[in-house]
């Protein structure tokens, strides 16, 4: 009863507050990609959709779409679309899309709901996880409605495969852990953070092994799960073989491999009792695992098993993908986080959190040493990326739900001596008091039996819950439901409005231009392209070829004499900037310039250079200090161009960057302006063709701008013969 | 691959001799004495020590392990034994095979090897689960809710494995 | 089927325009609409051909060569004038504009009136140079009519041009004069010197032994030479990228009646023979206005080339490694007809199939079996390379006086689907291993039989173990 309505608040919550704003639209980057996958999917059949060549991306590379992609969010939609058009009930699928990470929100709540009640015998500890795994922002980041983004179904499956491998883990059932490897599988399937799961479960059973708790049920729910569950993944055609090729799922194979010993000497010991022995026993495991990791660190050196993927150095490095991997680094979402959004995400469960730890070592079952151990890993890795403070939300809300329920099963104890008093608190408390009032714990209470004392702490308690669910719902409203392709203003007069230059633009592109004109433009806006203007792309969010990436960044960055030629070479027809210097819009392409240097600069360390971007005293400028290459590259020209007839004469001012532009505007020559939006937010200019006379660009926009062709009879040196 | 393979022939030591002969003079002696051997203290210099000597000794230890074994063991789990010694042979030949020839159709040789080493690992999660001794381990698995257990597992296992071979 | 269709359409196409591949209307340009019967044989000639001729002066009010946004005439013809330029509706821009909306234009020169502004910098663009002070006089005094200019030596006598410097040029100007001492006579013209821009070509140069000079400043000695010998182009052809053409005459007089009938005579020879002008004047006009050098694609196909698929035409889309067969289809025309079109010499028509860079370059071969009698068509097989991706077939056929062939087809190239490789089953190296996944399948289930035999047997202590 309280946890259908548990379910039904996290579930209807997210998309109310969308949809009080706006229409129902998809968000974001990569949600544009997977809202056209599915309808790929949805249109020409799963067969189909496996053997996708997408020539329509990575222009003129193409994407073999089909085996570099999870496929598992397209599939669960294409599969509900297809359940609810067989039950005659007609959905369009952007509406299945749309609301899918809301729905699998509300599933989330409930695996939470089962894996806390695994935890602790008090049943309110597991609603209030699932009220808070509804609530808490920083899931709710990913499960608003129209986030259809991989992780709305994968922290579902992250969270129920780990209910599943307690179960299995407390049972020692390989049905359990057959499941366990089934929803592992999918969610290989889904999101490519299923490695967290696959280092997460050795982790745990080798701590336990460590602690000298090794049992047969930890051998009976590990085996079954690895021997199934890495058959799962490999299933996955863009996951195939790395599961036995990469150092990632080393630690997997190892404890797999170590179990199998530990069973065999745990047979053996059980058949010989011997202390001595026993010690032999331990030393000879420790020696195994010792031969193992030398054995997989010669096999990485020998080139047997592929080392450690960029991204995952840079999760116990943070200074390495800045050095060594710009693309990655230059991902917002991979930059490690700030003290700030522990809070900004988490509110109160961020100090509920260490006690809910606390109290699981205090009792220290298998399951419990699982939260101690995914509390720490979750910790750190969620410090080092902002990303992954998805995968740490759980286990927050999880612990924070034991401690709480944990003060509440003591203060709302019927033991004392006037219960209609904490009645009353409980009415605002509402369902989770009517269940956990019925409960008395059994801890010794000292001192706090006072109605009072108990009222107080209940009432504190309440204010924070309260508060905790005003954050959130501010959090929800203002940072996660607004879809950044549409932008959210406020007026003088305090009436909202609505700033759409993406949209526009992207409407333009689709009526304007020729179906199959390529459009250049930086990574980040690929997807959208894709998605909204269905046009094909250079480069995209699936950042799966950094030379392809460095080229485009190379012709933003360069001169006009050097970027039209690769412009041809890609066919190029039509490029697109951001530029926010009129709204004062910071996320456009000046700012984030540097980094289509720096990454071009990686591959072309001759051609670009990232200094001579850098005024001598090293400042980053764009007005008439700033240095003659950038001046002279192409995004500068294209996004100040014609900026200044906007203005007074000498007054142009860019008003993101708080800067005084020259007077006279940059001039090109190469391009020409195709289409600029309301709020000159996106730039589309059109690549001119060869000059049909054969001259060169700069010339040529010379001649028609009316400059006469200097005499060339009397110039000096030696002259010119033709030779043919 | 090369340990796990290692490990899974050592799992099977009671039905054969396919334990390592050198670990097996550290355990060999203990059956009829349960005390604790100070000797053995070191097992390093026990080993070679108990190689040396025990050679006159060697047939009579293991018929007493034989014997002991056939004894105490029931009839299904000599039958599970059984299986898992073939499963062990049958894993081996593929290594041995994988090795001497190459992996070319490395998914082939995948499935096929992993098929053999999962289904030694159910085989013996179930060996372990209908054992009387481990019994207070598994409160919820009755032996018959194991052998379903199993052979649901054993089918998802076939079905991935044949889908993975192509 | 298809091939016969157009070769249908076209050749009815042919019949409604036969005079020129693009249009018949010629605008003729002169300082005095009078002037006109200076050249009535060449303008006559050009009207026998079919072209219907309108005569504008420079400054007239009435002259715009577009209307709406449309060209109003396909062909120019520029008459020296004497204006210094030639007034706001043939400036520089507009006439480029005219020549990237793929109008022709046929410029003459005088050395008598300096050249007007507007051409100057329109002939700069095209990369020509004139003469300081937009004047100059060609002289040669070896090579003169010792007829008609014995004391300026301002009318050259040179043969007719011959494509001997490259061998893939066909000879459109010289061919077929037959008799050696066919003469071309050019008289009191203007030389100009050409950039080294490829879209240029010099169709007559002058002779070695020829320069230029200025004949008002530099009438008692020749200080500054502008330029001397060959490298003085005195009929220059150019062809825009858009297949637009440009050609100047250096000289006016030399299409003008009295030189279409004047008899000359080389230095030294007593004989005095007929010029080459008409014809030649015939063979330049009729190439700048789309009469002869045009080239035209029919029909490109390409489809699978392989047993047992449906070879369909023109897919969108191969797999890597499969093989492909790819055919265009080309005519030429001449004066009136579509012809089929055949490679001069040693010249070699080519397929690339490229993305970013080629990944094949190809000769195409004569494919006798599409060919008609107004059509040839030319053919490739070819294995497409492993490398997925967006390729284009492109043929990029360019030579002087050859209008501009660049054909770009872009399929796509994908990879192999999953159930397009190999199964395990067909290769031999997998066997042992499905015999390894059979005999444990099979050791399964027979292991299964046995359990469930077996339970019996252990019954009592099951038993006991279910209490």
């Amino acid at each position: 009863m309280s946890l259908g309505f548990c379910f039904q608040s996290s579930f209807s919550a997210n998309p109310i507050l969308l949809f009080a704003g706006f229409e129902s639209i998809i968000h974001e980057f990569d949600p544009w990609f997977n809202f056209r996958a599915t309808k790929y999917l949805v249109a020409n059949g799963f067969y189909n959709f496996w053997d996708w060549f997408d020539d329509r991306t990575w222009h003129p590379l193409g994407r073999v779409t089909g085996g570099t992609l999870y496929p598992g969010l397209m599939v669960t939609s294409g599969v509900i679309y297809h359940a609810l058009r067989a039950l005659t009930i007609p959905v369009d699928i952007r509406n299945v899309c749309v609301l899918l990470a809301p729905g699998f929100s509300g599933l989330t709540a409930i695996a939470a709901y089962l894996l806390t009640n695994e935890m602790t015998p008090s049943p309110s500890a597991g609603l209030l996880a699932a009220l808070f795994m509804g609530i808490a922002p920083g899931y709710i980041s990913r499960s608003v409605a129209g986030s259809y983004d991989n992780e709305a179904i994968a922290i579902f499956l992250l969270v129920f495969t780990f209910y599943l491998w307690i179960k299995a883990l407390k049972q020692g059932s390989m049905l359990w852990g057959a499941l366990c490897a089934l929803f592992y599988g999918y969610m290989v399937a889904s999101w490519g953070g299923y490695a967290f799961i696959t280092c997460l479960l050795p982790l745990h059973a080798f701590v336990l092994v460590c602690m000298g708790r090794y049992s047969t049920r930890l051998y009976v729910a590990y085996t079954t799960w690895y021997a199934l569950g890495t058959l799962a993944s490999m299933q996955i055609p863009f996951v195939g073989f790395l599961p036995v090729k990469t150092s990632e799922h080393m630690p997997a194979l190892g404890i797999f491999g170590f179990l199998q010993l530990l069973a065999f000497l745990d047979y053996v010991r059980s058949a010989i009792p011997s202390r001595q022995f026993q010690t032999f026993l331990w030393l000879f495991a420790g020696a195994a695992f010792g031969l193992g990791l030398l054995g997989l660190v010669i096999a990485t050196s020998a080139g047997f098993i592929a080392p450690w993927s960029g991204r995952f150095y840079s999760l116990f490095d943070t200074g390495y993908a800045k050095i060594h991997i710009p693309i990655i680094a230059s991902v917002s979402e991979h930059q490690p986080t700030a003290w700030p959004a522990f809070f900004f995400d988490l509110n109160m469960l961020i100090w509920l959190f260490p006690v809910g730890v606390y109290l699981c070592f205090q009792q220290l079952a298998d399951e419990h040493v699982f939260i101690v151990v995914y509390a720490l890993f979750g910790s750190y890795f969620a410090g080092v990326m902002v990303r992954l403070m998805l995968t740490l939300t759980p286990v927050v809300c999880i612990a924070a739900a034991i401690a709480v329920s944990a003060l509440l099963d003591t203060y709302l104890s019927v033991k004392s001596p006037k219960p209609e008093e904490n009645q009353a608190v409980e009415g605002a408390e509402g369902k989770k008091a009517a269940k956990s009032g019925l409960k008395a714990t059994n801890k010794p209470v000292v001192g706090v039996y006072t109605t009072w004392g108990k009222g107080m702490i209940v009432s504190a308690l309440a204010v924070y819950l309260l508060l905790f669910v005003l954050h959130c719902t501010w959090v929800t409203s203002n940072a996660y439901s607004s879809p950044s392709v549409v932008l959210a203003s406020r007026l003088p007069d305090g009436s909202q409005h609505i700033i759409d230059d993406y949209r526009e633009a992207y409407q333009w592109l689709r009526q304007n231009t020729r179906e199959d004109a390529k459009i250049m433009s930086w990574w980040d806006y690929g997807y959208q392209i894709g998605g909204m203007a269905d046009r094909p792309t250079l480069v995209d969010n699936n950042t799966w070829n950094n030379t392809h990436i460095a080229t485009v960044g190379k012709a933003m960055s360069s001169s006009e004499e050097v970027s039209y030629p690769i412009m041809r070479q890609h066919e190029v027809d039509y490029v697109l900037v951001v530029f926010g210097g009129l709204l004062g819009y910071s996320g456009d392409d000046i700012n984030k310039f540097l980094w289509m240097v720096r990454i071009a600069e990686g591959i072309w360390p001759e051609e670009v250079s990232e200094r001579a971007f850098f005024t001598p005293r090293g400042e980053y400028r764009v007005d008439g200090e700033a240095t003659e290459t950038m001046k002279n590259s192409l995004m500068y020209k294209m996004s100040y161009y014609n900026y200044n007839n906007l203005f007074p004469a000498g007054q142009a001012v860019d008003r993101m960057r708080g800067a005084r532009l020259p007077e006279v505007g940059p001039t090109l020559s190469t391009l020409e302006e195709a289409f600029t939006s309301e709020n000159w937010i996106i730039r589309i200019y059109k690549v001119k063709d060869l000059d049909n006379l054969g001259r060169d660009h700069s010339s040529a926009a010379a001649f028609e701008r009316g400059h006469k062709k200097k005499k060339v009879t009397k110039k000096r040196g030696p002259r010119v013969l033709r030779v043919d | 691959m090369a340990p796990k393979q290692r490990n899974a022939a050592a799992q099977t030591p009671p039905p054969s001799s396919t334990a390592p002969p050198t670990r097996a003079p550290a355990w060999t002696p203990s059956p009829p004495t349960t005390t604790p051997k100070p000797s053995l203290s070191k097992p390093t210099t026990t080993t070679t020590t108990g190689a040396g000597g025990g050679v006159q000794t060697w047939d009579k230890i293991i018929n007493n392990v034989l014997s002991h074994y056939l004894d105490t063991t029931p009839q299904r789990t000599k039958l599970l034994d059984a299986f898992m010694v073939f499963l062990v042979a049958v894993g081996a030949l593929q290594f041995v095979y994988c090795v001497l020839a190459g992996n070319y159709p490395f998914n082939a040789f995948l499935s096929g090897f992993a098929a053999t080493v999962g289904q030694f690992v159910l085989t013996a999660s179930l060996r372990i689960q209908t054992t009387e001794a481990n019994k207070g381990d598994f409160p919820c698995v009755s032996p018959e809710r194991a052998f379903a257990d199993y052979v649901v597992c054993s089918l998802i296992l076939h079905f991935f494995c044949v889908n993975f071979i192509n | 089927m298809r091939s016969l269709f157009s070769l249908f359409l076209f050749l009815f196409a042919a019949v409604v325009s036969a005079i020129s591949a693009s249009g018949n209307r010629l605008l003729v340009i002169l300082e005095d609409v009078a002037e006109k019967t200076n050249y009535s044989k060449f303008l006559g000639d050009l009207e026998s051909r079919g072209f219907q001729i309108s005569f504008e002066v420079p400054k007239s009010e009435s002259l715009a060569l577009f209307h709406l946004g449309e060209r109003s005439y396909d062909h120019i013809i520029l008459f020296p004038t004497k204006a210094k330029g030639l007034g706001p509706n043939l400036t520089p821009n507009i006439l480029v504009d005219f020549m990237n909306a793929q109008g022709n234009i046929l410029v003459a020169l005088t050395s008598d009136l300096p050249t007007p502004t507007s051409l100057v910098s329109l002939l700069a663009e095209l990369d020509i140079q004139l003469p300081a002070d937009r004047t100059g006089l060609v002289v040669d005094h070896f090579h003169y009519d010792a007829l008609s200019s014995p004391d300026m030596h301002d009318v050259l006598l040179l043969p007719p041009p011959s494509a001997t410097t490259r061998p893939d040029v066909k000879d459109f100007f010289g061919a077929g004069a037959g008799r050696d001492d066919d003469i071309i006579a050019f008289a009191r013209g203007v030389g100009a010197v050409l950039g080294s821009s490829e879209l240029l070509t010099p169709v007559l140069r002058a002779p070695r032994t020829a320069y230029s000079y200025n004949p008002k400043e530099q009438s008692e000695v020749v200080d500054d030479l502008f330029a001397a010998g060959e490298q003085l182009a005195l009929v220059s052809a150019f062809q825009a990228r858009n297949s637009a053409r440009f050609t100047l005459v250096g000289s006016a007089e030399m299409l003008q009646d009295k030189w279409f009938d004047a008899e000359v005579s080389k230095v030294g020879e007593k004989k005095a023979v007929k010029t080459f002008n008409r014809e030649f004047a015939k063979r330049v006009s009729g190439w700048t206005f789309n009469e002869i050098g045009v080239l035209r694609v029919n029909w490109i196909e390409h489809h699978l080339d392989e047993a047992g698929a449906t070879n369909e035409s023109n897919p969108k889309i191969y797999r890597i490694k499969n093989d492909v067969k790819y055919t265009i289809s080309l005519s030429e025309y001449s004066w009136t007809t579509w012809n089929p079109f055949t490679l001069p010499g040693d010249d070699a028509l080519q397929l690339e199939f490229s993305m970013l860079s080629p990944f094949h370059r190809l000769p195409l071969t004569l494919d006798a079996a599409h060919s008609s009698d107004s059509a040839s068509a030319y053919s490739v097989s070819f294995r497409l390379p492993d490398q997925h991706g967006i390729f284009n077939f492109l043929v990029n056929y360019k030579r002087p006086f050859l209008s501009n062939v660049e054909e770009k087809n872009t399929v796509s190239v994908r990879h192999m689907a999953h159930n397009e490789w190999p199964r395990s089953f067909v290769i031999s190296g997998a066997w042992p291993w499905i015999a390894g996944l059979g005999v444990t399948v099979a050791g399964w289930l027979a292991f299964c039989a046995l359990w469930m035999y077996s339970a019996p047997v252990g019954g009592k202590r099951e038993s006991k173990k279910t209490q």
